[in-house]
């Protein structure tokens, strides 16, 4: 029981940041789609960049990207995009429940599969924002938009998982890696 | 309870409640989105009145880029653009002369009527801060809000024609409906036949129209112009023309809402006639506005008279902007 009192107290920041970091990384990246400009002239939508964050976490640590984390991602896309509210916070939520529900199968594929396991939860993500788009506001959007935006963020999956993967090996693993230590260090020190 | 639901359920513990707590939720949120849509809009007004200076920072440069990257794909046509461009320019000098000599003859046969001029309100020059282009909306943030005097409804233009109109104001920055958005409908008119219409946006870049009663014919390249029903938006602003070759017909519009920079917001609504309330009203009315590359041209201003509330209740039934309409 005193061990794990130790073990609580000696949660740090580091471990906090690491267990937020995640969260902030989609959220920027949300930020980051939704700067003023369009790089194309308007001429394509931008990715869902925050999705393939998402996708990454609830895959590799799920315990760092829970159903609240997700919905609040997908809200801050609704908010800063300017459209419809709830529309893209269900729509992650979706997704999330897709790669919860199949983490061991998603989690194993690799190259192209991986990619096209993105691919299956960012079309569920975006069929769920439709249907739920159809149903609130009785108009349907057209879907030559939505397929072309779904297409270009599973062409930007790949490099989301990369960066994502360098976070997690450099950045979180090393944190968590370190508190644990610190944490067994000063278990055995208050035992002896 | 049989079936892959319960078996999810019974695997992970706390986290199906908290998944069901969020999905109720977020269809919530997008049920109230829909019915009071003021509460998600002023929290969005408020954002982008505290986001307003990182964003008109953030866009200077990345702008620049945009502007650098559209060229590029431009640079190969531009001796054939060029040659295109004097010859368009050769005949649009001509039909400057016509249009001058015609307004001069309108003038006068408008002095000889003594006919009602056009109402004209107060303008505001606002840059363009912001810009959604995703597949549920199509929107810009402008520079401008209520301290400037921009109110909801109020028509936005850029130099070529109408771009869209107000449908939320925060303090200093104020969000645009462009005319392709999936939410907007605007009362037009077709010349010359003069077939009204309703122009309506699908989120692609050539909006449709929903034609009115009558038997007027409508051909390609005819002008599509506002009727100013209602009197929300100003009658006559320009707005595209009818492209060839679909079934439903469609515009193409005379604004390039991707390639604007600055635009005007126009305050011909019935909130233009009213006296100003508040001490932002009347710095807004007597502040200067600021400089456009390109504004439309301005008419004399002349004494208004007063909207009946129920002809402001079918501008905005026509215009769409009432709060359930808008979003």
């Amino acid at each position: 029981m005193a061990a794990r009192s130790v073990e609580v107290f000696l949660i740090g920041p580091a471990r906090l940041l690491a267990a937020l970091l995640p969260l902030t990384l989609s959220i920027a990246l949300v930020v980051l789609v939704n700067l003023p400009v369009s790089l194309t002239g308007r001429l394509l939508p931008a990715p869902v960049l925050a999705l393939g964050a998402v996708y990454y976490w609830i895959l590799v640590r799920p315990a760092l990207m829970p159903p609240a984390a997700v919905f609040s991602v997908g809200l801050s896309e609704d908010i800063l995009s300017g459209g419809p509210p709830g529309l893209w916070a269900a729509g992650f939520l979706a997704a999330y429940l897709l790669a919860d529900r199949q983490r061991e199968t998603l989690a194993g594929l690799s190259g192209i599969g991986a990619i096209l396991g993105f691919a299956g939860s960012m079309l569920v993500a975006a069929s769920t924002a439709y249907c739920l788009a159809w149903a609130v506001y009785w108009r349907s959007a057209p879907l030559a938009p939505l397929v072309l935006e779904t297409i270009i963020t599973v062409m930007f999956y790949p490099f989301v998982a990369l960066s994502m993967g360098w976070v997690q090996h450099h950045v979180i693993v090393p944190i968590r890696r370190h508190d644990e230590t610190g944490v067994r260090d000063a278990i055995v020190r208050r035992q002896g | 309870m049989p079936g892959m639901g319960w078996r999810w359920m019974r695997g992970r513990g706390a986290a199906p409640l908290s998944f069901f707590v969020c999905a109720i939720l977020s269809v919530a949120i997008a049920l109230l989105g829909k019915t009071q849509a003021s509460l998600v809009d002023g929290a969005r007004a408020k954002l982008s009145d505290f986001a307003s200076p990182a964003l008109s920072e953030t866009r200077a440069p990345l702008a620049a880029f945009e502007r650098w990257t559209a060229g590029l794909s431009s640079l190969f046509g531009v001796y054939r653009e060029n040659i295109q461009l004097r010859q368009e320019n050769a005949e649009l000098r001509k039909w400057q002369n016509v249009a001058l000599a015609l307004e001069d003859r309108v003038k006068r046969y408008e002095l000889l009527l003594n006919a009602a001029p056009n109402r004209e309100g107060k303008q505001v020059t606002a840059r363009v801060i912001g810009e959604s282009n995703r597949p549920f909306v199509s929107t810009m943030i402008l520079n401008a809000g209520a301290e400037e005097g921009v109110k909801k409804g109020q028509a936005v233009v850029d130099n070529r024609g109408l771009v869209g109109r107000i449908y939320l104001t925060g303090e200093r920055t104020s969000w645009v409906i462009l005319l392709t958005d999936l939410n907007s409908r605007v009362p037009v008119v077709i010349e010359p036949s003069r077939r009204r219409a309703i122009l309506v946006g699908d989120n692609t870049a050539s909006p449709k129209l929903e034609l009115d009663v009558g038997d007027g014919r409508i051909n390609p390249g005819d002008r599509v112009l506002t009727t100013g029903d209602g009197g929300l938006l100003p009658p006559d602003l320009p707005v595209g023309v009818v492209m060839e070759g679909t079934d439903t017909p469609s515009v193409a519009m005379y604004a390039a809402a991707d390639a604007t920079d600055y635009v005007q917001v126009l305050d011909y609504g019935p909130a233009a006639r009213l006296p100003a309330t508040s001490s932002a009203d009347v710095v807004a009315s007597s502040a200067p506005t600021r400089a456009a590359p390109a504004p439309l041209p301005v008419k004399s201003v002349k004494p208004v008279k007063t909207v009946p509330l129920a002809e402001q209740t079918v501008a905005r039934a026509v215009t769409g902007a009432s709060d359930d309409e808008d979003r």
